[in-house]
């Protein structure tokens, strides 16, 4: 019987505890996993230096990093990149639904543009390296398609290092961004784009008042994976690409946070600046996932 | 034998085994030693190809002569070779022997109590043969041993100076002036003066530890500032930046010095794209071997600075291996250090690496090259002062490497970079009031 008493005295019956049972491994997995580094971390971002070596709690950390300069131009290097996003979802978008019109060897295509998110970061990035360099690839095309005057220090210069790792990684990012949107179109109802076609809808106006709000559940997923990933996920690109610089040109807050962590021994500070980097990440989600929600009662 | 007389023996030898059983263990000789595994984080390969072999084979060597000691060579990375020990000290757990560059890094961990000091280990008979000691030499305790010695130096393609009509100095040393002057003549001529990299940042702060050490006077000079005593936007530690800003500003440089990294610059050099660069021995070995062991020389940085270290060499060990505080066979561990000095293992460093070993028993015979013997001169005369060495790792990392940067991408002024040197300083005295408080008690 389901509704046998585990205890008499409590009134606890076993259908109100099974449920717990059922999500008990999983909770213990994700308190595990997410939620005790979470803590610990700002555990650690609450221990504060002190001269005679003792760590107290405070919040000095927090006031330290956001005394640091660098702080605050490698949050701007990140909100620079996000700028990026836009570009990236409209290029996507785009390609998907060339692709999806069928274009003459759309297979070939889509193997091809998906296949640099299969390439791990560090090789896209070190290949980067090498054709972006002033004497690299990219500028001895240029000067040998007399577009000498276009050749830039594409990663050695302070004006062009980021706009640079931003094409990288919309490089490699947009591939993913393509099969997510193609899969999503694959599925729409052939029969509502015939439809628009009957009439008289032209090939933009097909896709912008038909297909497009069709895909906006999927769009907006992809626009919030790629704002944290250019919050945090972009590490790599810059680590492999120029170390941060010149300067702190392409210093991001992965990159700082890392070299808190284990090149200046400072985990208090790499703490309070995780810390950070998560609250603002979690600001733009929440504040993206409102906008969402108001549009849609907004349609509704 | 009686039944009588087996009982006998029998109960002797069940005795004596008692008793063996029982008995305090004594220290081990011979072929009945106890068994001793040491784990060693090795770093070197870098800095010197061929170190790997040079381990794997002096492992081995070692075991025949003490066959009870087995030692686990763990190679580390260089990107990781500071935050991979720092894992190990917070947890403090790890190797036995491990390694880490000298004095600042070293000193480090010192003073977060993870190693113990080799003096305390090996004799100071033995210490005193091994080179630069004196760079993690600390409350007069030896923290570590030095293997090998790289000096760094400027390499000069000799036809390209013939070409511009460029004579090398005599005594081996340019001033400053004829330096700039040879630099216009080979630009006049259509050769790049200096070529270099430093995408990585280590070019300028090549340019710190020469021409930055020479108008300091002793390396508490450079503590100071660093305490926040001085001040690093004195011209007297920055003002050198004027002379490299100069530099780059009439186009002395390659064009992509932001493009390429330091070993790349140097490996320019080797294909003949440039006049002069940076050389450790390493490099210019590779050079005498690219463009012709008659086609390449060597000399000392021009003089700018006139304070007392502007004489100083700059020869380092570089890496330092020594005993952590956990270890639970630390004299083991330092015995293994010392047969990495004896006479066959220094012979065998340089024939597999071609680097020299830092020991004064180091047969120098063996360098045959007279570029390279010059080099071994420089390194091995006198004072050897490695600045970069000398500063802790987030200065070292967010002023050094990146106020250069500043001057070779020109984004930003000497001034700049004096106001950057100053800016961090003061970020890390905030930032680490732990480590302020031991470098201030660091009598140098």
């Amino acid at each position: 019987m389901l509704e046998k008493k585990l205890s008499t005295g409590t009134g606890i019956t076993f259908r109100k505890i099974e449920p717990y049972l059922y999500l008990a491994p999983a909770t213990i997995l994700v308190v595990l996993v997410f939620l005790y580094p979470i803590v610990d971390i700002i555990r650690t971002s609450l221990l504060q230096n002190n001269p005679d070596g003792i760590k107290t709690f405070g919040f000095t950390n927090y006031r330290l990093v956001f005394e640091d300069p660098v702080f605050w131009q490698a949050l701007g290097n990140n909100g620079k990149l996000l700028l990026s996003v836009p570009i990236l979802t409209v290029l996507s978008l785009l390609i998907a639904i060339l692709l999806f019109e069928h274009v003459r060897g759309w297979l070939v295509y889509r193997g091809i543009i998906f296949m640099p998110y299969v390439l791990a970061v560090p090789v896209v990035g070190v290949t980067f390296g090498y054709l972006l360099g002033l004497n690299g690839i990219f500028n001895t095309l240029l000067r040998s398609a007399g577009l000498a005057f276009l050749a830039q220090n594409w990663l050695g210069s302070v004006k062009w290092v980021l706009p640079s790792i931003s094409v990288v990684i919309i490089y490699r990012e947009m591939g993913f961004g393509v099969v997510l949107f193609l899969a999503r179109l694959m599925s729409l109802e052939k029969e509502i784009l015939e439809a628009a076609a009957i009439d008289g809808a032209n090939f933009w106006q097909k896709h912008f008042y038909v297909t497009l709000p069709q895909l906006s559940g999927v769009i907006e997923f992809f626009v919030v994976v790629e704002l944290i990933t250019m919050l945090s996920w972009v590490f790599a690109y810059v680590f492999v690409m120029t170390g941060g610089g010149p300067g702190f040109a392409s210093t991001v807050m992965e990159f700082y946070i890392w070299k808190h962590a284990f090149a200046f021994r400072s985990p208090g500070i790499a703490s309070a600046l995780a810390v950070v980097l998560l609250m603002v990440t979690t600001l733009l989600i929440v504040l993206q996932l409102r906008l969402r929600r108001r549009s849609l009662e907004e349609g509704a | 034998m009686s039944a009588k007389s087996f009982r006998v023996i029998s109960i002797a030898v069940i005795l004596v085994m008692l008793f063996t059983a029982c008995g305090k263990t004594t220290p081990a000789t011979g072929s009945t030693k106890e068994k001793v595994n040491l784990t060693f984080w090795y770093w070197a390969e870098s800095d010197a190809p061929g170190a790997d072999a040079w381990m794997t084979e002096s492992v081995e060597a070692y075991k025949q002569v003490n066959p009870n000691v087995t030692i686990n060579v763990v190679p580390q990375s260089t990107d990781t070779l500071i935050s991979a020990f720092q894992s190990a000290v917070t947890a403090k757990s790890g190797p036995d022997i491990a390694s880490q560059w000298a004095t600042g890094p070293v000193l480090g961990f010192v003073w977060q109590d993870a190693l113990v000091p080799i003096s305390d280990y090996v004799s100071a008979d033995e210490i005193k043969n091994w080179l630069n000691t004196n760079e993690n030499t600390y409350n007069g305790k030896v923290w570590g041993a030095s293997m090998y010695l790289i000096g760094i130096e400027i390499m000069y393609n000799k036809a390209m100076f013939a070409q511009a009509g460029v004579t090398p100095p005599a005594s081996g040393r340019w001033t400053w002036d004829e330096f700039i002057t040879a630099c216009e003549k080979l630009k006049t001529a259509g050769i790049t003066p200096f070529i270099a990299g430093d995408k990585d940042g280590y070019g300028g702060a090549w340019w710190f530890a020469h021409v930055g050490m020479q108008g300091l006077d002793s390396t508490d000079d450079l503590r100071q500032a660093i305490i926040g005593n001085k001040d690093f936007t004195d011209p007297h530690y920055t003002g050198w930046y004027s002379s490299l800003d100069e530099m780059v500003k009439k186009g002395y440089f390659n064009e992509d010095v932001m493009s390429l990294d330091l070993s790349q610059g140097a490996q320019a050099f080797s294909q003949g794209q440039g006049a002069m660069s940076w050389g450790t021995d390493g490099m210019i070995k590779q050079a005498l071997t690219d463009l012709g062991a008659d086609k390449v020389g060597v000399m000392r940085t021009p003089q700018l600075g006139a304070g007392k270290l502007a004489d100083t060499g700059n020869a380092t060990q570089s890496i330092t291996f020594f005993l952590t505080k956990w270890s639970a066979h630390p004299q083991e561990a330092a015995d293994f250090l010392v047969y990495l000095h004896t006479a066959d293992r220094l012979t065998s460093w340089y024939q597999h690496t071609g680097v020299i070993a830092a020991d004064a028993r180091f047969d120098r015979n063996l360098v045959t090259d007279p570029v390279l013997k010059q080099m071994v001169e420089w390194e091995t005369t006198g004072p050897q002062i490695w600045l970069e060495n000398f500063l802790p790792g987030q200065l070292d990392s967010d002023a050094d490497l990146t106020a250069g940067q500043m001057i070779f991408s020109q984004s930003g002024t000497p001034a700049d970079a004096a106001a950057l040197w100053q800016r961090s300083a003061e970020t890390w005295r905030n930032q680490h009031p732990d480590e302020l408080t031991n470098w201030k008690n660091w009598q140098q």
